[in-house]
């Protein structure tokens, strides 16, 4: 008689039909890379939004770097996911930030255009609303919106290498896959980061 | 010069900076969070609709080869001229014979009746030695 000792567990399992479940690891599969999304799904928009500062097109390039990473390379282990996750998101970013930059040559071509199209983006507006806001928490906010500037401010590799290890908590070396750069620059982008936010929020830093 | 955060004061920092991201990521509208699980759900569906379409172009294929190979094993004239439908017949016989449940199960070692095999083996040469050759 046929056993199915030698499949792998997890897929030994006998159904009602008494039909073994070969689709369990696909299953499994599916539901590792839901969980994965769920993880970073908030942190990424963050990292999007501050980049970009536009809620929708931090959303639209959220959007699309899950499915990316769902269609390319939901196939890989799990462990490789995250940094090729925020390496897509960070195309994402620099594709948004390119085509602006097109947008706004061609536009100061036609500066009748120049103010209906000019999408400034106010920092404050954006801001999360966070409810009733009691003391600490409009000090709390202020401290976010500050943070939120400086961090603009910075270079894009070093505000990436900063977001990935501070935020997101990569280690150094998947930060550096993620950046697709060195380990060495990755600590120097941060610590060079690092520096410019303290510069920058010392008056917030008592 | 270590490029890492080395002081007190530099790791306090990171700690303020990181407990504020992570709050802000927190503290996100409802609406945009559900946003993002929409977001979330048409990931995986996408990667769910791409999966069962890749399978079926597999799937198609195999069921044309297998249709060609039917089709050749049917009716392409063995040596003598004869359709081999009669073979393929055997074949397919031999097939469920293979898919029995009482099959040797090969990848249970210890079930194996090894002398068994050996005795049909000798004696399947013994036969082969005492049958007189085409020749003589």
């Amino acid at each position: 008689m046929f056993a199915f000792a030698t499949l792998p567990a997890g897929t030994a399992e006998l159904s009602r039909a008494g039909q073994p479940h070969l689709h369990d690891s696909t299953q499994d599969g599916a539901r590792a890379l839901e969980a994965f999304l769920a993880g970073v799904e908030r942190k990424a928009f963050r990292i999007a939004q501050i980049a970009l500062r536009h809620e929708a097109d931090a959303l639209d390039v959220v959007q699309d770097s899950m499915l990316q990473l769902a269609h390319r390379y939901a196939a890989r282990p799990p462990a490789e996911w995250k940094p090729l996750f925020y390496r897509i998101l960070e195309n994402r970013i620099r594709d948004v930030q390119r085509r602006r930059m097109v947008r706004n040559r061609v536009m100061a071509w036609m500066p009748w255009h120049a103010d209906d199209e000019e999408e400034q983006t106010d920092l404050i507006e954006q801001a999360a609303d966070l409810g009733p806001q009691p003391p600490a928490q409009l000090e709390s906010q202020e401290i976010m919106q500050a943070l939120e500037r400086a961090l603009t401010e910075l270079p894009p590799r070093q505000r990436q290498a900063f977001l990935l290890r501070n935020f997101e908590g990569l280690d150094v070396a998947e930060t550096a896959q993620a950046m697709r750069c060195s380990e060495g620059s990755v600590k120097t982008h941060y610590f060079r980061a690092l520096q410019a936010l303290r510069v920058s929020l010392g008056e917030f830093w008592k | 010069m270590s490029h890492e955060a080395n002081t007190d004061t530099d790791r306090e920092f990171e700690q303020r900076t990181r407990s504020l991201l992570l709050e802000s990521a927190d503290g996100l509208p409802g609406a945009l969070r559900s946003r993002l699980t929409q977001a979330r759900y048409a990931a995986l569906e996408a990667r769910r609709a791409a999966a069962p379409a890749s399978t079926r172009s597999w799937m198609g294929a195999g069921a044309a080869a297998t249709a060609v190979l039917v089709a050749l094993l049917v009716f392409v004239p063995h040596h003598g001229g004869a359709p081999v439908t009669a073979l393929a017949g055997g074949s397919i016989d031999d097939l469920d014979l293979l898919a029995e449940s009482d099959a040797v199960p090969l990848n249970e070692d210890q079930d194996v009746d090894y002398d068994f095999y050996e005795w049909a083996a000798n004696e399947a040469d013994a036969k082969t030695e005492a049958a007189p050759s085409v020749g003589t």
